[in-house]
């Protein structure tokens, strides 16, 4: 066996870029793991040696080598996208037993394994350990083939790998695609022609070098292979330059987020190094844009998801982009990587809103208007307050007082239910905090957040019942309400009609119903089924097309501070057309912010849960 | 062929199809309802002078009955075809009375004038000031029927102590898709403050207002005669929310924008003072003629200034409040600008 030198020129590109690479990743994580804050970091120590680990080995295989959740998108997607993943790894892997089973334990510099075929020109290629090596990588490079026809055939015709519209790309990012696309047709012209000059090679480097022996000058062959080489190389070299630069740093960010993710971490009210792992996970792979309803109905195409963690990545976020979002969550629902985007859209508009304004909203602590006193309670002289306990707690929220027919619909219910209820916006309950927190103003809703915990623990209720599926999230994420059940008025409802303290009447009017989810209230809280179990106790129900998981957003989202008058009809137009194509009579939803929007959007009557309910209550009682 | 199809029998179709007549050709008035005069008919006094509604409406009518105009009633206009020189309309036949034109009938005619006018706006779109929900809260139109009825009360039937009227419901709220200002609406909760303190001297009366736009001849003054004689406050704020009180009143929470402070005030009576809609026929008859419609949805003039009556669609004209919010002169000026516009039109074509 002659002696291996494992070097030539033309390895040069490949070894800068490979260098380049792994210094800036390498640089880059450890980083972003010493700024982690401190309970980050205990949270990694817990974790390590946990089950979490091995649950972030199989999720890293499924998700960074299978990808499963594109595979759901659309199989071609998900072909496509597993074609460059699976089989450019398995093309290493195999590539380094093939390495290993030819040459045996000696060491072979990383140019060895990538340029293979170049180097070992004098080896008998015949099968190893009962494996063709060189079938099984022929198989392999034409499976990524295969991947890269699609990719191809998507930046024409995107729809067909069900993707209307795709992500705009930056200059790194079309760097780094072009030079991905070489890298493999050129790793076939290369390696077909060192296989046709000495006779070796697989079914397709063997039989594609066959065929350019034939038909070239035997010169020319040579200088083709070197240029071939070359060309491989360097493809290889400029990829990995621009591949931390790009969208494709999610190739290797990915495996860590998910590990960090199954230790616990999270993306937080305020920036933190956590989040710079889900930043540079985003592969901008556009699966988020077509659910965009701002895209689709608004016309606005700079906000989405992609864009928007884009912009934050590159430092260029502006707070129109930060700001104009619905946070609906239908994008991040679909997120194959399964960034928490709306956490970051909001740690980002915390730090994009600038300083507080201290001393705000002090003006709240003069509001409990309890008619309760402090007095002395029994012999044993406890210092309490005289109110009743036990008590169920309603509160509105600021939508429902701008929806008298809800609130009055409630007192019915109330009424009908003999429940003796404490109403907390007539007692001095102030802002759920929600629509500051959405703002970016987490210190101020932390304040309204602190006092209404106050106010319900003063008055002793152990239920808080809410019409307002914006306030129910709130309360059910941000406030600390130990001992105090929160309920949905649907939830609520469902409980009444269970334990038999009301009844309805099924309607027979013939009306249809079709049910809203609100974004809050669905895919913010998980509740989708208490509203159509009251609903199909009075009448007919039918769901547009895009329903529950997928409901559509109203356009009117408090979330969104940016987007004018002009472009939440539009969302709230194209939602009702959708719901007049059901063939509903009537539109139900749960959240009074919904109903207005829903109201303006559409000539169908729309009405809320509590309004239903009210009106198939029978009195019998 | 001298007919001419006026679309809308209120002060401005009524007012072209007279001057249409006295100019020797043949107006046809189609009207939807069962009675010509449009609104005019619940306006109780007419701003700023006062003038009974049913003077000018009587004079209106009369002048159609001598100049022996044809009227279609319980008709309605199903769509307009324009057909070079000779434009049509399709009727069909709104209450099933005995009218001689049956649904989908052709009407062929020399020209057309739509005053098809306004739809007042539903108030309780506004569900935040609880029309339709609590007893005590009307709109200015049913403020002008009550006048016509001949008294003003409570639901119980009892005078109020404290009204406050509510400027721009269903005006300048982008919330209602409504960014327009119906500009009379102000005049008219003005007229109507003065004619409650007539009603009931002792009591409070109050308009949140956002701005006071007096266009009109006479308009400033009986703002200012309002303020000092019939002692009527105005706050500049818009009211956010009512809310019923436990002994049956409303509370109405404001922001008084002049002193820059959040306001509360419980009252007897809550008034709306309801804007002007575009007519939910306009966007039919723009899309079966081809002719464009504004962005608020009323029917666009071809040119603001020296075409206001033109559609822009040859043989189509235009007047009164299908283009716009206007005042009853307004409308009545544009009834007789539109009959000599057609006139021309078809001296025109003769030639």
């Amino acid at each position: 066996m002659a002696e291996m030198t494992f070097y030539s020129g033309f390895v040069i590109p490949f070894i800068v870029g490979t260098s380049v690479l792994f210094a800036v990743i390498l640089y880059k994580y450890m980083r972003w793991m010493v700024r982690l804050p401190r309970e980050d970091k205990r949270l990694v120590r817990r974790g390590v040696f946990s089950r979490a680990t091995a649950e972030a080995i199989w999720e890293s295989v499924a998700e960074c080598l299978l990808h499963r959740r594109i595979w759901k998108v659309n199989p071609l997607l998900g072909y496509m996208h597993t074609a460059f993943a699976l089989g450019w790894f398995l093309l290493i892997v195999v590539g380094w037993a093939e390495t290993a089973a030819y040459l045996g334990g000696r060491l072979v510099p990383l140019q060895g394994h990538i340029f293979f075929k170049y180097f070992t020109t004098s080896l008998d290629h015949a099968p190893r350990w009962g494996v063709d090596f060189e079938a099984v990588m022929d198989l392999l490079l034409l499976y990524v083939l295969s991947g890269l026809a699609l990719a191809l055939f998507k930046r024409i015709r995107s729809r067909a790998l069900g993707m209307r519209r795709t992500t705009r790309l930056t200059f790194g990012d079309r760097v780094a695609l072009t030079s991905l696309w070489f890298v493999f047709p050129m790793r076939l012209l290369a390696e077909s022609a060192t296989s046709g000059i000495y006779g070796s090679g697989g079914f397709l480097t063997g039989s594609l070098g066959g065929a350019l022996v034939s038909t070239m000058p035997a010169a020319s062959m040579a200088s083709f292979e070197t240029a071939a080489w070359w060309g491989y190389s360097v493809a290889l070299g400029v990829f990995f330059v621009s591949m931390p630069f790009s969208r494709y740093m999610h190739i290797f960010t990915e495996v860590p987020l998910i590990f960090l993710r199954r230790w616990g971490l999270r993306s937080g009210e305020t920036e933190k190094s956590f989040d710079h792992f889900q930043i540079e996970a985003c592969s901008r792979c556009g699966v988020c844009i077509d659910p965009c309803q701002m895209q689709r109905d608004a016309g606005v195409t700079n906000v989405q998801a992609a864009y928007f963690i884009r912009d934050r990545r590159y430092g260029k976020l502006t707070r129109e982009v930060a700001d104009n979002c619905l946070m609906c969550g239908r994008c991040e629902g679909r997120c194959p990587v399964g960034i928490g985007v709306n956490a970051l859209r909001l740690n980002s508009r915390h730090s994009l809103n600038g300083t507080p304004a201290d001393g705000r909203y002090d003006y709240v602590k003069g509001l409990d208007t309890s008619t309760g006193s402090r007095v002395f309670e029994g012999a044993g002289c406890e210092i309490g307050y005289s109110m009743k306990q036990g008590r169920v707690g309603f509160y509105a929220g600021c939508m429902t007082l701008l929806s008298p027919r809800i609130l009055k619909a409630m007192e019915v219910i109330f009424a009908a239910a003999g429940e003796d209820v404490w109403w907390a916006d007539r007692n001095g309950g102030v802002c759920c905090g929600r629509p500051l927190k959405l703002s970016g103003d987490v210190e101020a809703a932390r304040d309204m957040m602190r006092f209404n915990e106050g106010l319900f623990r003063r008055h002793g209720i152990t239920v808080l019942v809410t019409s307002c599926p914006i306030c129910l999230r709130v309360f059910r994420e941000d406030y600390a309400l130990e001992g105090i059940e929160v309920l949905h008025h649907s939830e609520y409802f469902e409980r009444l009609l269970s334990e038999g303290r009301i009844a309805l009447s099924a309607s027979d009017d013939g009306g249809l119903l079709a049910y809203h989810d609100p974004c809050e209230l669905g895919r913010g809280c998980g509740i989708y089924n208490a509203p159509r179990n009251l609903l199909h106790a009075v009448a007919d129900l039918v769901e547009p097309t895009e329903t529950r998981e997928n409901a559509l957003c109203c356009g009117s989202s408090i979330a969104n501070i940016h987007l004018p008058g002009a472009g939440q009809l539009a969302i709230g137009r194209a939602v009702g057309s959708a719901f007049e194509a059901t063939g509903a009579t009537e539109i139900v939803t749960a959240c009074p912010l919904c109903k207005k929007a829903l109201t303006r959007g559409t000539d169908l009557p729309v009405s809320d849960l509590a309004e239903v309910v009210e009106r198939h209550l029978k009195v019998a009682r | 062929m001298k007919r001419v199809i006026v679309i809308g029998g209120g002060p401005a179709g009524m007012q072209a199809a007279v001057a249409l007549k006295a100019a020797g050709l043949e107006p046809v008035i189609v009207e939807r309802s069962d009675a010509l005069g449009g609104k005019l008919r619940d306006w109780h006094n007419l701003f700023p002078s006062a003038t009974p509604a049913r003077e000018v409406l009587d004079g209106l009518r009369k002048a159609v009955e001598m100049a022996r105009v044809e009227v279609l009633l319980h008709t309605e206009v199903e769509g307009l075809t324009p057909d070079g020189s000779k434009p049509s309309v399709e009727v069909a036949l709104a209450g099933g009375h005995a009218v001689q034109l049956s649904g989908g009938r052709k009407l062929e005619a020399a020209a057309v004038v739509v005053a098809s006018g306004f739809d007042v706006f539903d108030a309780s779109l506004k569900e935040e000031y609880g029309y339709r929900i609590y007893d005590n809260v009307f709109t200015t139109v049913d403020v002008e029927r009550m006048l016509n009825e001949g008294g003003v009360a409570l639901a119980d039937g009892s005078a109020p102590r404290r009204v406050a009227f509510v400027h721009c419901v269903g005006s300048r709220d982008e919330k209602v898709n409504q960014k327009h200002c119906s500009k009379v609406c102000c005049v008219t909760a003005v007229k109507q403050a003065m004619e409650m303190r007539a009603l009931f001297p002792e009591a409070d009366i109050y308009n949140f207002y956002m701005d006071i736009r007096m266009f009109g001849p006479g308009y400033e003054e009986l703002y200012q005669r309002a303020q000092q004689e019939s002692r009527v406050n105005f706050i500049r704020g818009r009211v956010s929310e009512a809310s019923p009180t436990i002994d049956g009143r409303i509370q109405i929470k404001a922001e008084d924008t002049l002193v820059g402070r959040p306001m509360k005030m419980s009252v007897d009576m809550l008034v709306l003072a309801v804007g002007m809609k575009a007519g939910s026929s306009c966007e039919k008859f723009a899309r079966t003629a081809d002719a464009a419609l504004s962005p608020n949805g009323f029917l666009a003039p071809a040119d603001l200034f020296s075409g206001c009556v033109a559609s822009g669609v040859p043989g189509v004209f235009y007047a009164g409040a299908a283009t716009a919010p206007k005042t009853i002169g307004e409308s009545l000026a544009e009834g007789s600008m539109a009959a000599c516009w057609v006139v021309e039109y078809l001296d025109t074509l003769a030639k």
